[in-house]
């Protein structure tokens, strides 16, 4: 046969010059055509924390995968991609993978967070400053549960904890039958943003009666934090603190717009970025106002700066100071009428001041005025957390509740924002704020008289829908560029109440960068159904011996139509012989 | 290993034609170029089936889940030109009854072969995605080389002039056969919802009883000239 199809290509050959083309030249281009992909599943993953910063490196290094799936059960973990779920993620599962060199972690996490248990979430919130602290070259995601992802899970884990197990034909009949998932990531490796802008927004209100007026200074950091950039939504920290300060501006512009009312303060409003990188965002605008720039409100004559970083929840106010204040401050002031407020309009509130001294051996600063202290202004932290290293200041469990499927009562199980708590409390700081700058209590005012009522209510719809839309997206400072929409949609806003709106930004420095961010922090990953080598195997031999069959079968019957005509023809033969002979033999006799 | 996946379904759907060719003998018959031909007529005939489809035939417009049994009735109707094409092929080639159908069925079933198999286990089974598909689709190609030489003894035995009248009837059943047999297939599957595998194993019982009954008819038609 090979004689004659090479007869028919030499015809082909010598015949016509395009027929080669026609037939050889579509042969060349699909043999090396590229594979196109058709995974059974794609969805979308998001990279835990990569980034550097005053030169060490925290969170996962890597960011390609093309590995085996398993889970924490199998065996053999090394140079494979483990899935763990969160409801069975556990410190010594993540370290037994990371130990065994395992090629990548993939955590799945379920779609609506309130539905885990309280202690889980718990867990969880701890494990994620420890899972960032050290630096892991394995990369670690995160993925949200769909129906699909589920069942490739249960499918690994069912081929994982029965490896060790069985006899020698289970496991034959265990490769025909198991399907293995192959986990690719699209992307390419991370490598380091350049000149990433972190933006800061400021505005101010002037206050009035002459030169040289003391100024208020409040501030609030609007980025977020988490174990993955792009799962941190920040609810409670810090999106309570900015949409307080919106409202504060709002209020106090409300006031200040009528001359009875136009108190001898300047308030300057700051929303810095970067807060959870060591507050770049306030460090640089300290520099640029206090060494670079001629006169600013901040080298004058400062009253006090008040940041506000996490205050929608819990029934506790501290007052985080790095030096207390003296008697006949200004700060001083602040604080004895945040305790009458306190005591007398919100009983269940409990107010504390809590004294901690600047640490500049530690590798970040604790809270955000400790910005300011180190330039020697009077600053203080007012948060309802008691301290700095509390979890769910940086934690992607830290999210709005989701009320439409859980209607009034239910609280989600993470840190959450607490509307009447987050509109209680800054309904305190506004009566505190507005007793120092109107000198009430000096003028005898009792203690539990309340300014903002009537029409300078408090717009807890306003503070609810901030809340909102800042929750709904992810406000990482790896995310927020100059160009996102959180800092446009903040700068109208502050726009509407403020004069003299400008916007700050900060680079790290070429030499030597305060902070490094790395990208690829959202893939694509597909998970495709391969099978075992030894099922390719498997598969030839049965191949071949289905063939060896059909051989023999068609070789038997043509040998069988063979012997039948010739047993025929022997029969006729012989019949047509014994005829002549018996005619002969009648002839002769 | 997926180019070895694809070497194994290439063999599983490749091997039988050529053990087939060569244990018939057609190759001391020099029949390579007048299967090439068959083939070519296959293609024509194709080419023809589908612009006569794709002109008279108005898309379904029904729901996803509704068979339209009517519409694809008609549709596989008009492959009574896979017949004609055979008929033709087989008119062509002189010589014994044995030689004119191996000859057509192994030419029509190799150019369906190339053309509907060759391409979608090169795309799919040298993927990293594994699919048992494509081994269905390879033990299908077998499957059609059976029912292409059935059909092909079918058509010759309905052309011979010297048929026997008790067999004119089994014969036209067994063409009929033949032709809806794809439609027969669908209207299973989509009845009793079969899986895969157990629409394979319809459909190989379903051509073995077809070529067995047109073997038998066939044996005795050779042997009682």
């Amino acid at each position: 046969m090979f004689e004659e199809a090479s007869e028919v290509f030499d015809n082909m050959f010598k015949s016509s010059f395009p027929l080669t083309f026609i037939v050889f030249i579509p042969a060349v281009l699909i043999l090396v055509s590229p594979l196109p992909a058709e995974a059974a599943h794609e969805f979308t993953v998001y990279r835990m924390q990569q980034y550097d910063l005053q030169g060490q490196p925290y969170g996962t290094r890597n960011a390609i995968l093309n590995t085996e799936a398993r889970t924490v059960e199998a065996e053999v973990l090394s140079r494979r991609c483990v899935i763990m779920r969160l409801v069975d993620f556990s410190y010594e599962r993540y370290q037994k993978a990371l130990r065994q060199s395992a090629g990548a972690v993939v955590i799945i996490l379920p779609k609506n967070m309130s539905t885990m248990p309280q202690d889980i979430v718990q867990q969880f919130m701890e494990l994620e400053p420890e899972m960032l602290a050290t630096e892991t070259i394995v990369p670690v995601y995160f993925a949200l549960e769909d129906d699909e992802l589920l069942s490739i899970y249960t499918q690994t884990l069912t081929s994982s904890s029965s490896q060790g197990s069985s006899s020698a034909a289970e496991v034959l009949i265990h490769t025909a039958t198991a399907n293995g998932f192959q986990m690719v990531t699209s992307g390419a490796q991370s490598k380091a943003v350049s000149d990433w802008a972190i933006t800061s927004l400021e505005g101010r209100l002037a206050g009035t009666g002459g030169e040289d007026l003391p100024t208020i200074v409040l501030v609030a950091h609007y980025d977020s934090f988490g174990v993955a950039p792009w799962l941190s939504y920040g609810a409670d920290s810090n999106g309570s603190g900015v949409s307080m300060l919106l409202e504060l501006a709002r209020l106090f512009s409300r006031l200040y717009t009528y001359k009875r009312t136009h108190a001898g303060y300047n308030l300057l409003f700051f929303v810095s970025g970067g807060g959870k990188f060591n507050y770049q965002g306030t460090k640089r605008w300290l520099e640029d106002n206090l060494d670079h720039t001629d006169s600013s409100l901040l080298q004058d004559n400062v009253a006090f700066v008040l940041c506000l970083d996490t205050l929608g929840n819990g029934d506790s106010l501290h007052l985080h100071v790095s030096k207390p204040p003296k008697e006949g401050t200004a700060q001083y002031a602040l604080l004895k009428e945040l305790e009458t407020v306190a005591s007398n309009q919100y009983p269940e509130v409990k107010f504390s001041m809590v004294h901690k001294k600047i640490n500049l051996a530690d590798d970040t600063l604790a809270w955000e005025h400790e910005r300011f202290g180190i330039r020697r202004l009077p600053a203080f932290t007012l948060s309802h957390l008691n301290s700095h290293r509390e979890v769910q200041r940086s934690s992607i469990m830290d999210v709005r509740s989701v009320s439409s499927e859980h209607g009034a009562g239910e609280p989600p199980a993470g840190p959450h924002v607490d509307l009447r708590k987050l509109s209680r409390n800054t309904k305190l700081i506004a009566e505190s704020l507005a007793r120092v700058i109107y000198n009430l209590t000096e003028k005898g005012a009792p203690g539990d008289l309340q300014i903002f009522t009537e029409q300078m209510q408090m717009q807890e719809e306003q503070l609810s829908s901030v809340v909102d839309w800042l929750t709904a997206q992810p406000r990482a400072a790896q995310l927020v560029d100059k160009d996102s929409s959180v800092v446009s949609t903040l700068e109208y806003h502050l726009g509407r109440y403020l004069k003299d709106v400008r916007r700050h930004y900060v680079k790290a420095d070429k030499r030597d960068p305060e902070f490094v961010f790395y990208d690829q922090l959202k893939q694509t990953m597909n998970a495709y159904r391969v099978k075992p080598a030894i099922f390719d195997l498997l598969l030839a031999f049965c191949i071949a011996a289905y063939l060896g069959v059909i051989y023999l079968s068609i070789q038997v019957s043509v040998l069988f139509c063979v012997f039948k005509q010739t047993h025929f023809k022997v029969k006729q033969h012989g019949l047509r012989s014994g005829v002549a002979n018996l005619s002969r033999h009648g002839q002769h006799t | 290993m997926t180019l070895f996946h694809f070497g194994n379904c290439f063999a599983l759907a490749y091997f039988p034609y050529f053990i087939t060719y060569k244990c018939s003998g057609l190759s001391e018959y020099n029949a390579f170029w007048r299967c090439v031909q068959a083939g070519a007529t296959y293609l024509f005939v194709q080419l023809c089936k589908m612009l006569f489809l794709a002109t008279f035939f108005p898309t379904w417009e029904g729901g996803a889940g509704v068979y339209d049994f009517v519409g694809e009735f008609m549709k596989a109707t008009v492959d009574l030109a896979d017949l004609l094409g055979l008929h033709l092929v087989m008119s062509r080639n002189a010589g014994k009854g044995e030689y004119k159908i191996m000859v057509a069925a192994m030419g029509w079933s190799t150019a369906e072969l190339v053309m509907s198999r060759c391409i979608p286990l090169w795309v799919g089974a040298r993927g990293i995605e594994f699919d048992w598909k494509y081994i269905q689709m390879s033990f299908d190609s077998n499957i059609s080389l059976v029912h292409y030489i059935a059909m092909a003894a079918v058509v010759w035995m309905f052309t011979r002039y010297d048929l026997p009248k008790s067999f004119r009837l089994p014969v036209t059943v067994l063409l009929g056969l033949c032709v809806y047999k794809a439609f027969l297939m669908e209207l299973f599957v989509h009845v009793f919802l079969l899986g895969s595998w157990t629409a394979l194993l319809v459909k190989a019982v379903l051509t073995g009883s077809i070529s067995l009954c047109s073997l038998f008819l066939f044996v005795t038609l050779v042997h009682s000239n």
